[in-house]
């Protein structure tokens, strides 16, 4: 083998979803105002309240300051140099079948392993594949609309069902909520709608995979999921990007909600293109994450891998409104290089007997920054109000750092609360233990973060916990020893 | 001292150049510390909640006040104080800022200890090392207040291999006959060279009206000593106390601290720790019980800055009617300080109708070869034990104060010296005997 290839592959396992789909794609000038807004909306033939809203969104945005509060460091984004909206030119209307998608593209999603057309498809997960602004193909539609659950791209749920988005969006994540979820109210171009009718438990995993593919531009996309009374619905977002040199932007926003006795698993694998070892290129994060327990009994949970992106600013919330509602924030944040992580939940007690448990498993390895930041705030009027809290970091050599920045507001006195956090590297004994009994070093490593991550991948959907485990492995590589 | 008689000051407001008496009789130093005080204080003004480290502790209010200097140096209730005082031991005793001779002891002093007032300190090296161990350019605005307006002071000189038998006691007596009056307590202790010493500092105060207390402590701890210090705070009900301990730890140094607070309106304690060399060990703990509208806010910041380090902190409260309490711990690991073994935990007791509790551990490292951990709980008291305790013919009340006496117990039984946990004790039983 000669040099190049050798040193090819091993680019290629850093990260070997760094590659560009060669494919004609439509895009908007560069820069954002008023202009673009309208013609954004003209191009995807949205209602005139929809327009209404966005404008709202970017006017206000224009009154606001980027936040600095979080623990990350990074050169001021020029929001005019951004391309808004890019998508594939041909079938410029969404295709009605398979056959109608680009080759193009589902090859670029096949050698992801997202594999679209249906015969070959995963059992029992339905995907609805977002290719830089655009959704390319939703999958086992009819299948779903059998059981009358509603799974589509938000741009057809737009037109298709006006009167359920117009109730639910903006209802968690108003569009004054901060910076980036204002950008992205005025500028959104497509993403997932999800609605489960009363009493329908989901037999499919739903599932979003997002790709960016054109260079300087952001991706912001918009999920909302509503799970009516005694439904059930698990979802998984998964989310890659090319290698490039320059930064970009997503800045997403998700709003689930639970109505009486209702369900929503929400897990994520996110992996966007981290930059490489000098910190170089790689995906700006700027996600909001929310869900709200409106309904009594209602449930919900959050499950994060978060291996990549150069920036990661996250913090899935859920609002415990409905009596005896329950929230659940589960995460493992990798990070490596020169990655930055400032991510976390929030948990918002306000109806009675409510409950929130939140584990998170933070590694940090060669020059990253990973940071633990979450809020638990119990508000007057939840009696027996409950949560229980863990963050674990775990140090991979001596030039990363962790923190942990937890705020806990309590101001109910039959509330009860415990907090717990740990900082260690993986102990010399351990080490020791496996690698006199025949494990290599890197496979000792792999099998103690596996067990430091165990709780966290237990919640994930068996695919997905495996991904997780292999995405894992692939990314500590080379870090240690 | 009368210089300051009748004079004001309002914090919302640049501070100006004040008159402490003859400048003459003032050493440079002081005139100089006065000075960078001052232009640091009016460099960052009063901090609002808005203040990521004033989060959860709103003190604009005091910012509109105003402060008169005390007038009177005198203390009117002397029982009361002879009563908490033990003659037994080395008490040194400021009533309003103020040094007074007649409750102080500091004759015939084991040698190797000193006690003299700082403020008429002549510009020696030692002196300028000690008030220089923390910049004039520290982030605490209230530290930078009490520079400014510092007119006495305490200065504890402890020569290296002394070992100081009986304990230390430092008493700051409010008891302003005037409303709204500022003290600036200030005390600076140095702890030589494995050397062995107890002190406890108390802010008593006995009068009911307001008045805002603005301590300030440094202390430095030398090669091999041992120190406990402890902080009591029982000021009374109007008063606000907003306090700052600096600590600075040399080489294999061993420290306790202890902080109980009890009294006060507004309680602000600042403790900063430094772990400047390898080898030390610095246990924290604190202790407060609050009722009615009391705030209670404990800010603690432990530096790891050399390997082999150990710090280790337990903080408890008690929270009864309407009170409020926040903690907010930081312990910062830097990439020198490996092998660091970091522990914290917060734990809480609401008893209270609408307590409220904001804490906030905190952990920011850099090290890989660390164990860290903090924790933090809020809970009630468990009903089965109540009821186990009813059903043995003891009254709710009753009930109560033994399992909060027996939540207490666990962290004043840690404190080393029999007599300082008599006078906690002492401060305490009026806040756990009023419980129901």
């Amino acid at each position: 083998m000669t040099k190049t290839t050798q040193q090819d592959e091993l680019t290629q396992r850093e990260y070997k979803y760094g590659f560009v789909t060669d494919i004609e794609t439509e895009q908007f000038p560069k820069g954002l105002n008023e202009e673009i807004i309208r013609l954004l909306s003209e191009r995807k033939k949205e209602p005139a309240w929809m327009l209404e809203w966005r404008l709202k969104a970017y006017r206000h945005w224009t009154t606001m300051k980027e936040p600095h509060w979080a623990n990350i460091h990074y050169d001021p984004i020029d929001y005019q140099a951004v391309t808004y909206y890019s998508a594939p030119k041909k079938g410029k209307d969404k295709a009605q079948s398979l056959e109608e998608v680009d080759q193009e593209l589902l090859k670029t999603f096949e050698r992801l392993g997202i594999p679209l057309s249906e015969q070959k498809r995963l059992t029992g997960v339905a995907v609805d594949a977002v290719f830089d602004s655009v959704s390319v193909a939703t999958t086992h539609q009819s299948e779903l609309a059998k059981l009358g659950i509603i799974f589509c791209s938000m741009s057809e749920a737009i037109s298709h069902h006006p009167e359920l988005v117009k109730k639910y969006m903006g209802s968690v994540v108003p569009y004054s909520d901060n910076f980036f979820a204002t950008l992205n109210s005025a500028v959104f171009s497509d993403g997932s709608f999800c609605y489960i009718p009363k009493s329908v438990r989901c037999p499919l995993e739903l599932s979003t995979y997002f790709r960016i593919n054109a260079a300087d531009s952001g991706q912001f996309e918009r999920t909302l999921i509503v799970a009516e009374d005694d439904s059930y619905v698990s979802y998984l977002e998964g989310c890659t990007a090319p290698m490039r040199e320059r930064n970009q932007l997503h800045a997403a926003v998700v709003e689930l909600i639970a109505l009486n006795n209702a369900e929503i698993k929400y897990s994520t694998v996110q992996n966007w293109y981290s930059g490489d070892k000098e910190g170089r290129g790689g995906i700006y994060n700027f996600v909001t994450k929310r869900g709200k327990c409106v309904g009594v009994n209602s449930k919900i949970s959050w499950t994060q891998v978060e291996a990549g992106a150069a920036i990661t600013w996250k913090y899935p919330s859920v609002i415990l409104q409905g009596d005896h509602s329950v929230g659940k924030f589960y995460s493992v944040a990798l990070t490596n290089n020169r990655m930055q992580a400032d991510t976390g939940t929030k948990m918002i007690h306000i109806g009675k007997n409510t409950k929130s448990t939140i584990i998170s498993k933070g590694i940090s390895t060669d020059h990253s920054n990973n940071n633990y930041r979450g809020l638990v705030k119990i508000l007057p009027s939840a009696d027996g109000a409950r949560n229980f809290s863990q963050c674990d970091s775990m140090l991979v050599g001596n030039n990363c750092s962790a923190n942990t920045f937890p705020y806990i507001e309590v101001r109910n006195t039959t509330a009860v609360m415990e907090h717990e956090a740990s900082t260690s590297k993986i102990s010399a004994e351990q080490l020791f233990y496996l690698r006199s009994r025949g494990l290599d070093l890197e496979g000792a490593v792999s099998l103690i973060i596996n067990g430091f991550c165990k709780e966290v991948f237990k919640e994930l959907p068996l695919e997905f916990s495996v991904e997780a485990v292999r995405l894992l492995e692939m990314k500590l590589e080379g870090s240690v020893g | 001292m009368s210089a300051t008689n009748g004079k004001s000051i309002t914090l919302s407001s640049k501070l100006q150049d004040i008159d402490f008496g003859t400048k003459a009789s003032v050493p440079g130093w002081l005139r100089q510390l006065r000075c960078e005080g001052r232009e640091r204080f009016n460099q960052m003004g009063i901090p609002s909640v808005k203040d990521e480290e004033w989060k959860y502790t709103n003190v604009t209010p005091l910012a509109e006040r105003q402060f008169h200097f005390p007038m009177e140096f005198a203390l009117k209730e002397k029982a009361l104080l002879k009563h908490y005082l033990n003659p037994q031991e080395t008490n040194i005793v400021l009533v309003n800022g103020v040094y007074s001779e007649e409750f102080s002891n500091v004759k015939n002093l084991v040698k190797g200890l000193t006690v003299t007032n700082l403020t008429v300190q002549a510009d020696n090296a030692q002196l300028k090392k000690l008030i220089n161990l923390f910049p004039s350019t520290y982030p605490d605005v209230f530290a930078a207040l009490n520079n400014a307006l510092l007119q006495e002071g305490i200065f504890i000189q402890i020569d290296d291999a002394t070992v100081v038998q009986k304990v230390i006691h430092v008493v700051h007596v409010a008891n302003p006959t005037n409303h709204d009056t500022i003290i600036v307590p200030r005390t600076l202790i140095s702890i030589g060279k494995s050397a062995q010493v107890d002190i406890l500092e108390s802010h008593v105060g006995f009068s009911s009206g307001a008045y805002f207390a603005n301590a300030l402590t440094d202390i430095l701890i030398k090669e091999n000593a041992a120190a406990h210090y402890c902080k009591a705070q029982a000021e009374s009900k109007g008063a606000y106390h907003i306090g700052s301990t600096r600590i600075w730890q040399k080489r294999d140094s061993n420290l306790e601290t202890f902080s109980l607070t009890v009294g006060g309106t507004l309680t602000r304690n600042n403790l900063n720790i430094i772990l400047e060399e390898p080898g030390t060990t610095t246990f924290l703990h604190g202790l407060y019980t609050m009722k009615e509208e009391q705030h209670v806010d404990n800010h603690t910041c432990v530096e790891h800055r050399a390997p082999n380090c150990t710090s280790n902190q337990l903080y408890k409260g008690i929270l009864d009617q309407h009170s409020r309490a926040v903690f907010n711990g930081k312990i910062i690991v830097s990439r020198e300080a490996q092998q660091t073994n970091s522990y914290q935990l917060n734990k809480n007791l609401m008893l209270g109708s609408d307590c409220r509790i904001d804490t906030k551990p905190q952990l920011e490292i850099f090290a890989d070869d660390v164990k860290c951990t903090h924790g933090a709980t809020i809970g009630q008291l468990n009903e089965d034990e109540i009821f186990y305790l009813k059903s043995r013919n003891i009254p709710q009340d009753l009930a109560v104060r033994i399992l909060a006496r027996g939540f207490v117990d666990d962290i004043l039984n840690r404190l080393p010296n029999q007599s300082i946990c008599e006078k906690l004790n002492q401060l305490l039983s009026s806040a756990i005997d009023v419980l129901k």
